[in-house]
């Protein structure tokens, strides 16, 4: 039984022409203890279906099924971290990671607990009374992750968590969140991240979903098993990283047809670019 | 000598030397993360002060603590990273000054002045060597008022039964947000901090 499954979604908005497809039938499963990375040229719903998977947005058709449950309402099983940390500036680091948990209905012991808890498993005792302003990128994503964390989610939603921090943070907190999901006394149970950079999806994920331009589909689910931590200098992590663009400028449509007339379409992005 | 890197980037850069089984040159790290050489520089020297990484010809290892490092919990890291800076000149000079100085805080200032000593440093420079003692808490900061505070006072008021009676002064007795208590020494109970259940705050 997958953990999620993602059956068939379609997402069109309306506009001035009638709709606009932006999402055309998307599906793929999250295994318990998945690793699932998404990645997909800009604008080809990633975040919109991040949205549509815990249930913050409605797909025009097509389900989400949790544990074989149909989620149709904001799922308390999952948790969303984003690129931006979305923190509130006037709030200090506790209260910040308080803030998903006050619509839990648990208890102000049980709350404060949990904040503890969480700060601690993600590196940021010595913060808790700070502001987000005093705290370098790497320490707000970490409030991010335990906000995210906090309310015990089985499966932690990632939209490019890494894409606002330097180089070198990033790499240091993609091995914690693998450390996270790893350990077995700890959320997440599975993890679906979503990136725009191929190596990020093959250094972190058991599998990637591939998605084509707008309107999207599965170009295709391709299992990554080189052993961990990866490097991205072997042979097999090169393939894999060729096999992948390959993938998504085949993909493409070509420069000439877009396969839609919608006049914001950004160009199809070349190799070693999907922004 | 102190480094423009994050405690984040530091980390970072152990993970990058593990990817490479633990060795690898410097050129190549740079260019696994499309870096300029002196874009790792500040985080690698920092990793060679602290032991974590010895640096020979141009190529980096991992010491037996830097790879101890990456086998343990984000926690655990802070704990190691702790005892690491505590026998710097730099955050020796601190603690020193800390424990000494008035109710357990130093100013900004305080720091710059002691830092003074030895180098000019500029405001980033003071606020990066606190956020750095801070992410190993080594003491606390009060952003309010710019001051660093005995980490001693973490315990303030729920200071538990078994805690050393070290400090004068009673450190049970005080509630008060920013507590200010003298600290007699800060580092002879570091677990407690690594403890979650000691770390509740006010
Ligand atoms: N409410 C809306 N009404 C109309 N169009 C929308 C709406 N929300 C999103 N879109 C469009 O849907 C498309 C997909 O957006 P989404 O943010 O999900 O893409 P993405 O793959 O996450 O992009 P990026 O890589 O830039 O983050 C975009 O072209 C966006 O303009
Ligand atoms: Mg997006």
């Amino acid at each position: 039984m997958a953990l999620i499954e993602v059956r068939d979604i379609k997402k069109d908005y309306p506009s001035h022409h009638g709709t606009i497809s932006i999402i055309n039938g998307v599906s793929f499963e999250v295994a318990d203890s998945d690793f699932v990375a998404i990645v997909g040229p800009s604008g080809c719903g990633k975040s919109t279906l991040l949205r549509i998977i815990q249930g913050l947005e409605r797909a025009s058709s097509g389900e989400i099924r949790f544990r074989e449950r149909l989620v149709d309402t904001v799922s308390n099983e999952m948790a969303m971290v984003f690129q931006s940390f979305a923190l509130m500036p006037w709030l200090s680091i506790k209260e910040n990671v308080a803030f998903g948990l006050t619509a839990r209905g648990w208890t102000p012991e049980k709350i404060a607990s949990q904040v503890d808890r969480y700060i601690s498993v993600t590196g940021l005792v010595g913060f808790e009374e700070a502001y987000p302003r005093e705290l370098s990128g790497g320490m707000r994503q970490r409030v991010g992750l335990a906000r995210a964390l906090a309310v015990e989610p089985a499966v932690l939603l990632m939209d490019e968590p890494f894409s606002a921090l330097d180089a070198l943070t990033a790499e240091g907190l993609r091995e914690e969140v693998l450390q996270l999901w790893r350990d077995p006394d700890l959320p997440p149970e599975a993890v679906i991240l979503v990136t725009h950079n191929i190596e990020e999806a093959l250094l972190m994920a058991d599998r990637v979903v591939v998605m084509s331009h707008r309107p999207s589909r599965v170009l295709a689910v391709v299992p990554v098993t080189l052993p961990r931590p990866r490097d991205r200098k072997s042979e097999a992590f090169y393939e894999l990283t060729d096999y992948l663009y390959s993938l998504i400028t085949e993909g493409s449509p070509p420069l000439s047809a877009p396969a839609k007339p919608v006049a914001s379409e950004p160009p199809p992005a070349g190799p070693g670019d999907l922004q | 000598m102190f480094p423009k890197a994050s405690p984040s980037e530091l980390q970072g850069l152990l993970v990058l030397i593990n990817e490479h089984k633990g060795t690898e040159d410097v050129a190549r790290l740079a260019d696994d993360l499309d870096l300029e050489i002196d874009e790792i520089l500040p985080s690698l020297d920092y990793a060679e002060t602290l032991g974590l990484v010895k640096v020979v010809d141009g190529r980096a290892t991992l010491s037996d603590t830097g790879r101890k490092m990456l086998s343990v919990s984000i926690r655990e890291r802070k704990t190691i990273l702790r005892d690491l800076l505590k026998k710097t000149t730099l955050f020796k000079t601190i603690l020193r000054a800390l424990e000494s100085a008035p109710e357990g805080k130093l100013t900004e200032d305080d720091v710059q002045r002691l830092l003074a000593f030895t180098t000019a440093p500029s405001d980033s420079y003071v606020l990066n060597i606190i956020n750095w003692g801070r992410y190993a808490e080594l003491f606390r900061y009060d952003s309010d008022e710019h001051v660093l505070v005995a980490v001693r006072s973490r315990v303030q008021g729920r200071s538990p039964p078994s805690s050393p009676p070290s400090a004068p002064g009673s450190p049970g007795a005080r509630v008060s947000p920013t507590a200010d208590n003298p600290v007699s020494d800060a580092s002879n109970s570091p677990r407690d901090l690594a403890h979650p259940a000691s770390t509740v705050a006010a």
